[in-house]
């Protein structure tokens, strides 16, 4: 499997040539096009992820479609084109056996079934903070593929870093996170306009998107008509 | 008549310069500016019933503006609406080429025919707003798409495009609509409809869909305040 992608930084396009046999598991609703020869499956959950109740956590938990189709290329392999909802960057990152790969529920779009998704949620059960702070957790072997509102930055980290939660992408294990506040005090904080940030710590590799969806959504949200409940 | 597009592929601009009395139609709204030396005069187009025709199936605007040069060398600068690139496709007479309806920016050449292509449900993408605009030549019509245009070159086999994602395709192919993923709560998270495109040709694909970005924009809306409350 070969992931290429096309049309960064602005309105990138993942194009995933499946050999023979090979599939792909996306998020619904990213698919663009794709070649004959490759028969689609809709699962609530997949074959590794818990079936309909992983589905469903990841979906409630993760921001992530509740839905992801399963791409499987016939005998002459095949093409599948990925795009996300918003502007900007797409990058894969090559999964290793042994290591964690933690993603933020919007950034996710496809990894093959090599790779297990699950909810990761460590120590902030129940916190209400308006911005979501849920990431999938990724393992196994295999590119997975994300995506960024805006452009995507790579770090290598080690040390410590403040991170907007709305423009972190994802941060490989090595790496801890708590939550944390941006100035003094949590009234300072809040008045900042930057509301709740993660503080990350450790040896790893960590990718933020330079715009942030929440902000983007509710500014541009506010000026629609309202929608019923 | 000269053209260029400028500032492509993210934020394409297209100048065309007009010798006296040469003609450019264009879009409603797709205007940036223009040489004092050009006269605008709005009709409906292929009279009330054309442009009734083209405003309820085709989804463009009622009116168009013809764009007039009263001396040579005048500058017209225009824009589609989205974020993305714009394309010139020069026709020959009675050569087709097939948009879709929100793709459509301008055209030089008087005799361009410009047809919603309304075949029933074979040329009804539902759902979506989406209509296929039959051009037909001798003329130029230029196009623009939201997020890249990327081609896709067939040589007989099948290929299939979300299409929400179609900007454009050749006369030369044959395409027919069905339903996607195969669970109706599809429809509502944006992955709904695909074209499978058959025969030697190329199909113009943009690497977003406004679709998708609405449904992103969606949750974001204020809600409706219950009657009686």
């Amino acid at each position: 499997m070969h992931i290429e992608i096309q049309y960064n930084p602005a309105h990138s396009l993942a194009t995933v040539h499946l050999a023979p046999h090979e599939s792909i598991r996306a998020e619904a609703g990213s698919m663009v096009s794709m070649t004959d020869n490759i028969s689609v499956t809709t699962t609530a959950g997949h074959r590794s992820g818990g079936g309909f109740f992983g589905g469903l956590k990841r979906a409630a938990l993760g921001g992530e479609s509740f839905f992801q189709n399963l791409f499987s290329a016939g005998a002459m392999g095949g093409k599948v084109s990925l795009a996300p909802s918003l502007a900007g960057s797409m990058v894969v990152h090559e999964l290793r056996l042994g290591e964690e790969l933690f993603i933020q529920g919007s950034s996710y779009v496809a990894a093959p079934e090599s790779v297990t998704l699950d909810t990761q949620f460590q120590g902030m059960k129940g916190f209400l903070s308006g911005e979501s702070l849920f990431f999938l957790k990724a393992t196994g072997q295999g590119p997975v593929l994300l995506n960024a509102f805006g452009a995507i930055e790579k770090r290598e980290l080690n040390g410590e870093l403040i991170v907007d939660t709305g423009h972190l992408v994802a941060f490989t294990s090595g790496i801890e996170y708590s939550l944390s506040k941006a100035a003094k005090g949590w009234i300072q904080s809040f008045l900042s306009g930057e509301g709740f940030v993660l503080k990350v710590r450790g040896r790893g590799t960590l990718w933020l998107q330079s715009r942030n969806p929440s902000e983007f959504g509710g500014t541009v949200g506010r000026m629609l008509p309202a929608r019923e409940g | 008549m000269n053209y260029t597009i400028l500032d492509s592929p993210d934020f394409a601009l297209l100048q065309v310069v007009l010798d006296t009395s040469e003609t450019f139609v264009a879009e409603s709204g797709a205007m940036v500016a223009k040489d004092v030396g050009i006269d605008i005069t709005t009709s409906l187009r292929g009279g009330l019933l054309g442009a009734a025709k083209r405003k309820f199936l085709g989804g463009e605007s009622l009116f168009q503006n013809t764009f007039t040069a009263r001396t040579s060398g005048q500058r017209l600068f225009l824009a589609a609406k989205a974020e993305g690139d714009l394309r010139a496709r020069k026709l020959g007479v009675g050569e087709s080429f097939f948009l879709q309806s929100g793709a459509y920016v301008g055209h030089s050449g008087s005799d361009l025919k410009i047809d919603t292509k309304f075949g029933g449900v074979r040329g009804f993408f539902s759902g979506v707003g989406l209509f296929i605009l039959r051009i037909e030549g001798p003329g130029t019509v230029f196009y623009g798409s939201y997020g890249a245009i990327h081609e896709v070159e067939l040589h007989g086999e099948n290929y299939t495009v979300d299409t929400g994602h179609i900007v454009a395709f050749t006369q030369t192919l044959d395409y027919r609509v069905r339903a996607f993923g195969g669970f109706k709560g599809l429809f509502l998270s944006g992955e709904g409809l695909v074209a499978d495109f058959h025969g030697t040709g190329t199909v113009y694909v943009q690497t977003r869909n406004a679709a998708g970005l609405a449904a992103f924009l969606h949750p974001f809306r204020r809600i409706k305040a219950k009657a009686g409350n």
